[in-house]
């Protein structure tokens, strides 16, 4: 594939869009420079979201910190609780009861699904396709519920807490068999979408070759998450992330890093991530759920890197009298964004949002800076 | 005895197009409840909200004005869309033979032309906060290209809008040409008799192919997924109705019921040689012409994303070649 480059001299005229506009689940600029309704550069502007979340968790005790950090994203919530905490428990040397693991990483796949599930229907939404993207929200619905059984709540589950997990998460028989059996639900159901997506021609024909973003460039862009394994590069946190030890899964890749391939590529991921599931329900072992034999004391920068639905997550912290002194926190749209201005070009307008759709955004997640503009 | 049957005439007209009209405000809830909510497995909305609950809400709400450089004209262009759908109805009943200048297909795609070149007018005149409007600091330090010309989403509307009008709706008028071809005449009332006398043109080879491209361009007409594409969500919105609220926006709605009502009586018309009249038992076969039509694109439209150049210009050249291979058959 060759490296997609901006054709700034044929640019005609520019068409902006946003911050408002349905095609987006969120609010973000788009500005398409274009030739003949042909994009031959984007560029995104961020920053109508930004809730200085960083800046409000300096000072906090760390474990408001954690809490707070759930609220950074709608999708990802558990991941973020999951990589604040682990963040404090790398710093502060806690280890965690394995049974408190496996809870955690079946949370973080239950995620990964509801997410991948919103993608693909956003996905068929975007490119007005109505009935499949309505089929994947009732699988999807499955997921939903069965994180608020674990967690109380269908977004902010609260799951994860320093330590482990909180002990209202813990995973009794009865919620174990509901698992195994929706596990299969999806399973069929994901089987049976897949099967209709794959035979639908006019759909396939509609995103072959769309939002193409070469794999050079992916890797040049630092690209994360399923958007980079998407182009054919075989890379995925979780095959160094201690929690996965015990779990065997692929690593699933799509050649194209076309819009076909990351679709495709949620698909696949999603019946990886089932396998996790199942895995944790068989091998979940006895024991205590939460840790509550550590002490604070003052850290130097702590960073801790997840995988998450969409791509790297990274959260680092000093941690002074028990609370935050600084933190940062990078959402794997960070890195992603100018993947999104990329798979636009050589597409027609009508695409532009949906190569934008295929690379996974959470703008609202991103927004980290505000500039200010004296006028 | 001639004022008696004038008087008739333009009672039954009325009687007919108020009856069609009621009938025609059940189309989009019809479509949307019965059809694409059966197959999308949800509930959807009641049948009498998307055609005449939601017209009436809107017929209640504040109007705002239009952001538009001629906003009189922008908000007389929904009015002349539904007049233009009215006459189109009227020239298909009965009474209106009398007058061929009107009961004739040039007349018809005249009508048809002028609703079609509406939509660019709309489009040209519409100047919505979704895009260069924008309260937001885009053009700031960094920023690329910072001296380009910008342009609304509804220019783009309006430009595919004049590309529909040039080849898009091609096929539409090759379809109604083609009964032509037996009939030997662009008078509906000879097209009519010709029909009556020897059978449905449907039932044909060349009626058969016809009645395909028809409903193809019926689909473009109406500006159906997958042909919407000047008003795909996923890029242009709305296209050229954004800025209608209020008033004007229930027109837009109403219309297009209508439209999908007189695109099915046209076709019956046309192809089975049955005009409306509220006086004849036969307007039940309109109404089944129609509702036939309303599921037909409900089904079609649900299983189809939108599409771009890529797809549609080649449905469009197989479409005027379907076309022109029924009119070839139905001169043999």
């Amino acid at each position: 594939m060759e490296e997609k480059v901006p054709r700034s001299n044929i640019i005609e005229t520019e068409i902006p869009l946003g911050t408002v506009h349905p095609a987006a689940l969120e609010p973000y600029r788009v500005r398409l420079f274009v030739e003949d309704e042909i994009v031959q550069e984007a560029e995104i502007t961020i920053g109508v979201n930004h809730r200085g979340i960083e800046r409000i968790m300096e000072g906090l005790p760390v474990e408001k910190g954690n809490a707070l950090t759930e609220k950074i994203c709608g999708i990802c919530s558990n991941s973020h609780v999951w990589n604040s905490c682990r963040t404090a428990e790398i710093g502060l040397d806690i280890e965690i009861p394995e049974r408190a693991r496996y809870i955690r990483v079946i949370m973080g796949e239950l995620e990964r699904l509801h997410s991948h599930f919103l993608y693909l229907a956003h996905g068929c939404e975007t490119v007005a396709h109505e009935t499949f993207s309505m089929r994947v929200f009732y699988l999807r619905e499955i997921v939903m519920e069965l994180l608020a059984m674990i967690g109380g709540n269908r977004v902010q589950y609260g799951c994860p807490i320093i330590g482990g997990v909180r002990p209202r998460c813990d995973l009794d028989e009865a919620k174990l068999l509901r698992l195994k059996t929706d596990m299969d639900k999806i399973e069929e159901g994901l089987t049976g979408f897949a099967d209709r997506f794959l035979a639908d021609s006019i759909l396939i024909s509609r995103i072959t070759g769309v939002g193409v973003l070469p794999t050079k460039q992916a890797i040049r862009l630092a690209v994360t998450g399923p958007t980079l394994r998407a182009t054919g590069v075989a890379r995925d946190l979780r095959t160094t992330m201690y929690e996965y030890d015990d779990f065997d899964f692929n690593v699933v890749t799509q050649p194209d890093g076309d819009v076909k391939s990351n679709l495709l590529m949620r698909v696949l991921e999603s019946f990886e991530s089932i396998k996790i599931i199942r895995q944790a329900i068989a091998n979940i072992p006895e024991g205590k759920v939460v840790n509550r034999d550590w002490e604070m004391f003052d850290t130097d920068m702590i960073e801790s890197y997840i995988e998450v639905p969409r791509g790297t997550l990274y959260h680092s912290y000093y941690l002074e009298s028990g609370r935050i002194r600084h933190c940062i926190i990078r959402t794997p749209s960070m890195a992603n964004i100018a993947a999104m201005q990329y798979a636009c070009i050589g597409d027609h307008i009508t695409d532009a949002q949906l190569s934008i759709v295929q690379c996974d955004p959470c703008f609202t997640c991103t927004d980290r800076a505000i500039e200010i503009i004296r006028r | 005895m001639f004022e008696s049957t004038v008087l008739y005439s333009i009672l039954a007209v009325a009687v007919t197009v108020v009856i069609c009209f009621l009938i025609s405000t059940l189309l989009p809830g019809i479509e949307r409840k019965y059809i694409h909510a059966r197959i999308q497995q949800r509930i959807g909305p009641p049948v009498t909200s998307p055609g005449i609950m939601a017209p009436i809400k809107f017929l209640y709400k504040k109007n705002i004005k239009p952001s538009s450089p001629v906003p009189g004209l922008y908000k007389i262009l929904p009015i002349v869309c539904f007049l233009v759908v009215l006459c189109l109805l009227i020239a298909l009943t009965p009474y209106a033979f009398a007058i061929p200048a009107l009961a004739s297909l040039v007349a018809v795609v005249g009508l048809l032309k002028v609703e079609e070149i509406c939509y660019v007018l709309m489009g040209a005149l519409s100047k919505s906060i979704m895009s260069v409007r924008m309260p937001f600091p885009d053009r700031v330090k960094g920023a690329a290209h910072l001296n380009t010309t910008r342009s609304f989403i509804e220019d783009i509307s309006a430009r595919r809008s004049l590309r529909m009008i040039t080849y898009g709706s091609f096929p539409m008028y090759l379809a109604l040409f083609a009964p032509v071809t037996q009939a030997r005449s662009i008078f509906l009332q000879d097209i009519v008799a010709y029909q009556q006398a020897h059978g449905p043109f449907l039932f044909t080879v060349a009626g058969g192919i016809a009645a395909i491209v028809f409903f193809i361009g019926y689909m473009i007409i109406l500006n159906e997924y997958p042909f919407s594409i000047i008003k795909a969500k996923c890029d242009v919105i709305e296209g050229p109705y954004m800025e209608y609220a209020s008033k004007y926006r229930s027109i837009v709605f109403i219309t297009r019921g209508f439209l999908m009502f007189t695109l099915g009586v046209l076709f019956s018309v046309l192809f089975i040689g049955i005009p409306p009249t509220i006086f004849s038992p036969t307007i039940l076969i309109n109404i089944f012409v129609v509702l036939v039509f309303v599921f037909m694109m409900g089904i079609f439209s649900a299983f189809t994303p939108v599409f771009t150049n890529r797809q549609l210009l080649p449905t469009i050249i197989g479409a005027t070649l379907l076309g022109i291979l029924a009119i070839v058959l139905g001169l043999l």
